[in-house]
């Protein structure tokens, strides 16, 4: 799937159950997912080796690849050329971090065994990673699956044609034995070849179905002259005699013809055979087209061996003690229908390369005697169709490289999906099913905190050539340490995760990368692009929304009002409430009374400092202004700024009388006791009307758990403004303000302070836990002070801010004016107006 | 010497003139100047010229090399931003005398106003007589050598540069320091008054920056962002986000800063839509050749137009929030697109100039890289009153990409926290902006279109002065538009959505009968072409795309790009991040996704029936929630069949 394909901006849908698929329309999977035929969460387990959650990265990256320790070092990564930090300092090596992985958990982490549930049975000749990862899926939907083998081993091309220096044994048995263990329903038929011990017609008795997974098992030959030479042999016959163990005695020299991951294989463990002191590569095209992964390329490389481009072989000749292979040079032709140039010979440019022997990798062919008599293969192929993966027969379904041609393990992995997929539904009856596509699934880990990600550099593997005794085959890289796995890991962009911006989110940004990579004329692309831009979100403001002190934007000064400087300028917080008691800032905090003595103590420390007060019933240290919290008359302390009384239904004038020289008034939560409370506070004289809006009196479990009642202030105010005595009582709100943001809102909404509950105690190192605030003991009394000083400050400073953005140099000049609302249920409850049509002439309710 | 008599001439006539004796090299004299504004506004000429009277506002302003004499009085902000040359006022100088020079001497032998050399970069203001309040206000560079008694304040907030003081301090500003003066200073500064025949004084006091505000103090506490729209809203009122910023504002004692645009959902273009139904849109051939989508943004006043493509141009972004590669991409792109690119705050460089076809050079309150040479080669000039991400704040620049080269371009001291003032110098109110306009157009021949950009606030109100003041168009940015550093709690909270935005500037305009006086480009937060012909439908001259064609070049919308270290070589400095960047492949990028834009554009345009974008309206237009509805006057058509019901409108 190219990562910027028509089918990733026209996602076609997944079949319902779909194994490991995310189920969302909206999910856009990452560019590294969406180019993985298998559909490997890369960037989920990525994140998990970041976490240290191995267990948890090891299930992401086998939930759709029963090969992934073969993968951890040998898959082509498609994935990483797809990385977007590709272009930037290197892809993340998305590879080396499954193999980190899988050498810690591969071997024996437990994972879920497929019972067998259907009494349908599938017969599967080739135990490559097509017809393996076929019977991987059958097993687990519940089949039973009989699997026919000609070699002695299970793996295919993966035992048989990557030599150990790159995958050693004991990694394929790891996932072969994982795949065993997990599929209880699979009887393994080895060395037995179809047409030889078994019949394609006795299979079809046998099973419900049988699937071809021949793989392409022979190499082609060049078609020049001389290469019935014993010294000349195919790339894949040469790998499966070093991979059977043999290590024979070569020439000096050796070439290699071809430039494919065959040749990579054959031209290093050449390299290492006892005799062999030199090995040339020849690959008809230039170094821009050799499709050889580049990796694969640099590490022969760097192994010494020689590349020799743009040349053709035309001929090998026996010149007694050697052999000679005839060559001509070629130059870059056009644009073949693959997308590279062509190879033109060059005239009169014959020349000879002198060698000892000539391995040619020029390509695999799928072969099979009983196919061919019953007309089944399509010359080197298998027939079948890649958009049902059906033979011409009925039963019988093909796959991985004997029927589509040579590719790599994970395209033949996505084909035993694709074709497991097929079988399932023609098994369930099912005639034209939705066309299979690749499951993408996101486990939404959290985004690595590592604050060097940007910075890392790409990780090498430390790389070992070909080691002190090359004949053994000794691995040529490590694996990772857990610091570097660490490291490459932070590394990555993260391209599924939301970073916290609503417009840009995931599926906007992709589609914008999308729209980037769009050729003008490519109108198909714009076609889909635009019917998927054109769809509508969902409404973010449902009915059942509750109206949000989020929702309360403020208005900024630009022409019709003098711009204020917020960086520079200088803005009054400071309040008066009466009575002397002046608050540098206009805060006060609560609901500590009960809170641990360190944390109180911490709490008076703070005050005294930063000139905020204290509204409780517990009387904090002298020098902290205190609004005490009385539950009747007469309790009131001498050393109190003021008297804040509970209000209940019943209450009189004549129940809490004002004291002399001293604050006092009720404190309210439910707004149907405003209006009473408001005229029994007039009628006896109070000053102040503290609005609990999460009541509890100052409760942080209270604050925690309800949702605050902002529009006691716009009610209080209102109540007053009835009696015409807006300015009679100075109001202080307290629950659920959060920042100084908050605090300049509720200040415009008529506040003149507001206290701090869940907010101060979060400064002061308290979690939220068990429905309240849960104090630890890893901070000190004064650094728990600086907590709480310095959340009042920066939201003295936040809430001066706002009021300088709009135009003031005096916080509490903010006013409803100041503030618009952008969804109608907080203007319903504030009376603050929504802006945009007729917004200058609506009348604004108080 | 030639004689310009402006009893006789207009200001105009007489600086067209000044211009052509300047280039043939003639001393001139300005006879009956009345005091009026702009006299000699925009001459780059070694000329000499006399003023026998009193100047206005801005005398020898935007000026390179001239060196003027003022025999009687001046106005405010004499030698307004004035490169090299001189200036020598006989009597008094108004508020702001030698406002953002950039190398030029300025002598006043009387007393001058408030404010002198506010965010002057280099050069040397002098005074014979006494300073009113605040002088050296914000000045990243220079001298000014006072030899009568300061006012107030003296040196508030300057961040480099040095104020020299003979006479009695009144008391000093902000971050402002008594030090001493060393003989080489005294030598130089000796010197330069033995040039202008003005006696030394006995002793002088340097005052210069303190350095304790020039950087913040505990740097926040670095993190890679969190999704705060994923769990805002219906999850938890406590939630991570929150108690994040609890976290780290108990440390840092400040508040928060970020990039990026807007974290939260807010009433978006996204909650309107067509009214016909679309789901064949674009299958016709060649929509693009169908649809007429030139469009020219700047020329109802007679200036020449900005000649786009399609009704669309880049939004603006400094030099600065952004790497140099960046910008050369994003300029190439627009070429190749045939739409305007936006210098933003950070000064116009030479790569940028020759790469974008079109260019609008911005115009800020620290006048950082403004100079009349960039005046003169941009197709455009905008003054920045204030942007959608952050209104009411100026820019900021964090010290890590405050760089050498980049504090060079703007003339300002390397590796400070730059915070940009809010406003400028010389615009207190809706009719000193007037006079400021003028001051542009004098200098640029009444050739250049004057925009305004303005952050979506009391837009009702200030879209009424914008189209009065005179200006071409206005780019209209509402609160979703991006920044590279800023308040967070601003960011998210201040200012109202483009949504509102565009309807209440359109309502106004319609109100005072002048919505063919001023062109509307609208901006913050538009993604695609469907946002883009939305905007159009609801009455947008053009619009302007930001973050989207960031993304398109690149961006991973990581909101780090406060931070300096942008991973992409976007938003950074640093030289080794800054070559992760290539700019022919991403300035491709841009380009296709422009085209994607386009083709989008045409092809919507071209479904609902009409050849033309100009001819797209309302009446196309329906809104899907009962706020998108309430905030258009659209009418209400909720997507699915018991969808939410409107609830009963607040106001009648």
């Amino acid at each position: 799937m190219s990562v910027y394909g028509l089918e990733r901006i026209d996602v076609p849908v997944a079949p319902p159950g779909f194994v490991d698929d995310t189920g969302d329309p909206h999910y856009v999977a990452a560019p590294c997912q969406a180019a993985c035929p298998v559909g490997t969460d890369a960037p989920s387990y990525i994140a998990y080796i970041w976490e240290k959650k191995y267990q948890q990265a090891f299930e992401a990256i086998t939930a759709t690849n029963p090969f992934s320790s073969i993968c951890g070092r040998v898959c082509d990564a498609p994935c990483e050329p797809a990385c977007r930090r590709q272009s930037s300092d290197g892809a993340v090596q998305i590879r080396n971090l499954k193999r980190f992985v899988m050498d810690k958990l591969g071997a024996d982490a437990p994972l879920a065994s497929f019972e067998v549930s259907r009494s349908e049975s599938i017969g599967i000749v080739g135990a490559g990673p097509a017809g393996l990862t076929a019977a991987f899926d059958l097993c687990r939907s519940g089949f039973s699956v009989d699997i026919y083998e000609m070699t002695d081993h299970l793996g295919g091309m993966m035992v048989w044609g990557i030599p150990q220096f790159r995958l050693p044994a004991g990694t394929i048995a790891e996932d072969i034995s994982r795949l065993e263990r997990q599929c209880p329903g699979l009887t393994v038929h080895l060395n037995t070849a179809l047409g030889t011990q078994v019949t394609l017609e006795e299979l079809k008795a046998r099973h419900d179905a049988v699937l071809l997974a021949i793989g392409a098992w022979w190499g082609k030959p060049m078609g020049v002259s001389g290469e019935d030479h014993s010294q000349v042999e195919d790339g894949v016959s040469f790998l499966r005699r070093i991979n059977a163990g043999e290590r024979p005695q070569m020439p000096e020299t050796v070439v290699v013809v071809g430039g494919g991951d065959v040749a990579m294989d054959a031209c290093r463990a050449a390299l290492r055979l006892p005799g062999c002191k030199q090995v040339k590569v020849v690959y008809r095209r230039g170094p821009d087209e050799i499709p050889a992964r580049q990796i694969e390329l640099h590490h022969a490389q760097k192994e010494g061996i020689e590349f020799i481009y743009n040349v053709l072989q035309t001929g090998v000749v026996d010149t007694g003690d050697s052999l000679s292979l005839q060559c001509v040079r070629t130059e870059a032709g056009p644009v073949d229908e693959g997308g590279r140039r062509s190879a033109v010979v060059v005239e009169g440019s014959a020349f000879e390369i002198s060698c000892g022997m000539v391995i040619a990798a020029v390509g695999q062919k799928g072969a099979c005697n009983a196919l061919d008599s019953a007309g089944m293969m399509d010359a080197d192929r298998v027939h079948a169709d890649f958009s049902t993966m059906r033979t011409a027969d009925p039963k019988v379904f093909a796959a991985g490289d004997g029927a589509f041609g040579g590719s790599t393990i994970v395209m033949a992995m996505h084909q035993g999906q694709r074709v497991a997929y097929y079988i399932k539904a023609a098994l369930d009856g099912i005639e034209t099913p939705i066309p299979y596509r690749t499951p993408f699934r996101t486990r939404c880990v959290p985004v690595a905190q590592d604050l060097k990600w940007e910075q890392f550099a790409l990780e090498e593997p430390v790389f070992h050539g070909i080691g002190e005794q090359p004949q053994a085959f000794p691995e040529i890289e490590d694996t990772y340490d857990e610091a570097a796995a660490l490291r490459e890991a932070a590394r990555c962009y993260r391209c599924d995760a939301e970073t916290g911006s609503t417009d840009y989110a995931v599926h906007h940004r992709e589609d914008l990368f999308s729209m980037a990579r769009t050729h003008p004329q490519d109108a198909a692309k714009h076609q889909a692009m635009l019917q998927r831009r054109l769809q509508p979100r969902d409404n973010p403001f449902p009915v059942q929304r509750t109206a949000s002190l989020d929702d309360l934007v403020f208005l900024p000064a630009n022409l019709s009002r003098l711009v204020i400087d917020p960086y520079r300028e200088a803005c009054r917080i400071d309040v008066g409430l009466g009575c002397g008691l002046n608050l540098a800032q206009p805060f006060l905090v609560s609901g500590l009374d009960e809170a641990p003595e360190e944390i109180r103590r911490a709490t008076w420390q703070s005050l005294a400092e930063s000139g905020a007060g204290y509204l409780g019933a517990l009387a904090p240290e002298p020098g902290v202004h205190w609004l005490q919290v009385v539950a009747q008359e007469g309790a009131c302390d001498p050393n109190a700024a003021g008297c804040i009384y509970p209000w209940r239904e019943g209450l009189t004038a004549a129940d809490c009388a004002p004291i002399k020289n001293k604050l006092s008034g009720f404190s309210v939560s439910d707004p149907c006791h405003i209006d009473a409370a408001v005229q029994c506070a007039l009628d006896s004289g109070h000053q102040l009307m503290i609005l609990d809006g999460t009541g509890g009196n100052g409760s942080l479990a209270a604050e925690i758990s309800t949702p605050p009642r902002f529009d006691l202030l716009s009610l209080t105010v209102g109540a007053l403004r009835k009696r015409k005595k807006e300015e009679a009582l100075l109001l202080v709100y307290g629950g659920g303000v959060r920042s100084g943001t908050d605090a300049a809102r509720l200040i415009a909404l008529g506040a003149s302070a507001v206290v701090y509950g869940v907010a101060a105690a979060l400064a002061m190192g308290g979690q939220l836990g068990h429905g309240n605030i849960q104090w630890g003991s890893e901070r000190s009394i004064s650094e728990r002070a600086k907590g709480l000083s310095s959340i009042l400050k920066a939201n003295a400073g936040e809430a001066s801010m706002m009021a300088r953005c709009t135009g003031k140099t005096r916080l509490h000049n903010l006013e409803p004016e100041d503030l618009r609302s952008v969804t109608l249920a907080t203007s319903a409850m504030t009376g603050i107006p929504v802006p945009g049509h007729n917004v200058g002439r609506r009348h604004v309710q108080g | 010497m030639v004689s310009l008599d402006l009893a006789q001439l207009s200001v105009r006539e007489a600086n067209t003139q000044l211009r052509t004796l300047g280039e043939a090299g003639e001393e001139v004299e300005i006879l009956n100047p009345d005091a009026r504004h702009h006299i000699g506004v925009g001459l780059t000429a070694p000329i000499k010229v006399s003023v026998q009277g009193s100047a206005g506002y801005f005398c020898a302003g935007l000026t390179d090399q001239a060196h003027f004499t003022v025999t009687h009085n001046v106005g405010w902000g004499v030698g307004d931003n004035m490169y090299s040359g001189s200036v020598v006022v006989g009597g008094n100088a108004g508020a702001i005398p030698g406002v953002a020079i950039r190398g030029a001497e300025i002598v006043i032998k009387g007393n001058m106003g408030s404010r002198a050399g506010q965010v002057m970069k280099a050069g040397t203001l002098c005074c014979m007589g006494n300073a009113n309040f605040m002088a050296g206000y914000m000045m990243y560079g220079g001298r000014i050598i006072i030899l009568g008694d300061s006012g107030e304040r003296v040196g508030e907030d300057m961040s480099a540069g040095e104020i020299f003081i003979a006479g009695k301090i009144e008391d000093l500003g902000s971050d402002a320091m008594v030090t001493d003066i060393d003989q080489g200073e005294l030598d130089e500064i000796y010197e330069f008054l033995d040039r202008y025949e003005i006696k030394a004084p006995g002793t002088l006091t340097k005052v210069v920056n303190a350095g304790g505000k020039l950087r913040y103090g505990t740097p926040e506490r670095p993190m890679r962002s969190i999704p705060f729209n994923t769990f805002s809203g219906a999850s938890g009122y406590w939630n991570p986000k929150v108690q994040e910023d609890i976290a780290i504002k108990s440390q840092s004692g400040r508040y928060r800063i970020r990039g990026y645009g807007g974290a939260r959902p807010l009433p978006h273009l996204s909650d309107i839509g067509f009214r016909q139904d679309l789901s064949g849109v674009g299958q016709e051939r060649d929509v693009v050749g169908k649809v007429q989508m030139a469009t020219e943004i700047g020329g109802i006043n007679g200036a020449r137009p900005l000649k786009l493509s399609m009704p669309v141009m880049i939004a603006p972004m400094s030099y600065g929030a952004l790497s140099r590669s960046a910008k050369y991409a994003v300029a190439m792109a627009s070429a190749m697109s045939g739409i305007a690119e936006n210098t933003g705050e950070g000064g116009m460089s030479d790569a940028q100039r020759d790469a974008a076809g079109q260019l609008i050079f911005q115009c800020l309150g620290g006048r950082l890289g403004w100079n009349i040479h960039d005046m003169r080669r941009a197709d455009a000039l905008e003054i920045y009153i204030s942007q959608g991400a952050k209104p009411g704040l100026g820019g900021q620049l964090m010290a890590k990409k405050v760089t050498p080269e980049l504090a060079k371009i703007r003339g300002i001291p390397a590796g400070i926290d730059l915070r940009s003032p809010s406003r400028h110098p010389d615009i207190l109110g809706a009719d000193d902006l007037v006079i400021k306009i003028e001051e542009f157009r004098e200098a640029t021949g009444y050739q250049v279109p004057v925009s305004v950009k303005l952050g979506a606030g009391r837009i009702r109100d200030d879209i009424k002065i914008a189209s009065k003041d005179g200006f071409d168009f206005v780019e209209l940015d509402g609160m979703q538009g991006s920044t590279g550093a800023g308040s967070a709690e601003v960011i998210d909270n201040v200012g109202i959505p483009t949504l509102p935005a565009i309807i209440e500037a359109l309502e106004a305009l319609e109100e005072i009968g002048a919505r063919e006086k001023i062109q509307l480009v609208l901006m913050g937060g538009l993604r695609d072409g469907v946002d883009a012909v939305k905007a159009l439908c609801l009455g947008a001259d053009a619009v302007a795309f930001g973050t989207s064609v960031i993304i398109a070049g690149g961006c991973i919308a990581c909101m780090q790009c406060h931070v300096g270290q942008c991973v992409t070589g976007i938003a950074t400095q640093d030289p080794e991040h800054e070559s992760r960047y290539r700019p022919e492949t991403e300035a491709n990028n841009i380009h296709r996704f422009l085209e994607s834009v386009r083709w989008q554009i045409a092809a919507i345009t071209h479904a609902l029936g009409y050849d033309d974008v100009g001819k797209l309206n309302r009446d196309e237009l329906v809104a899907f929630t009962p706020e998108a509805a309430d905030m258009t006057g659209l009418p209400y058509e909720p997507l699915t069949a018991g969808a939410d019901v409107p609830q009963a409108q607040v106001n009648p």
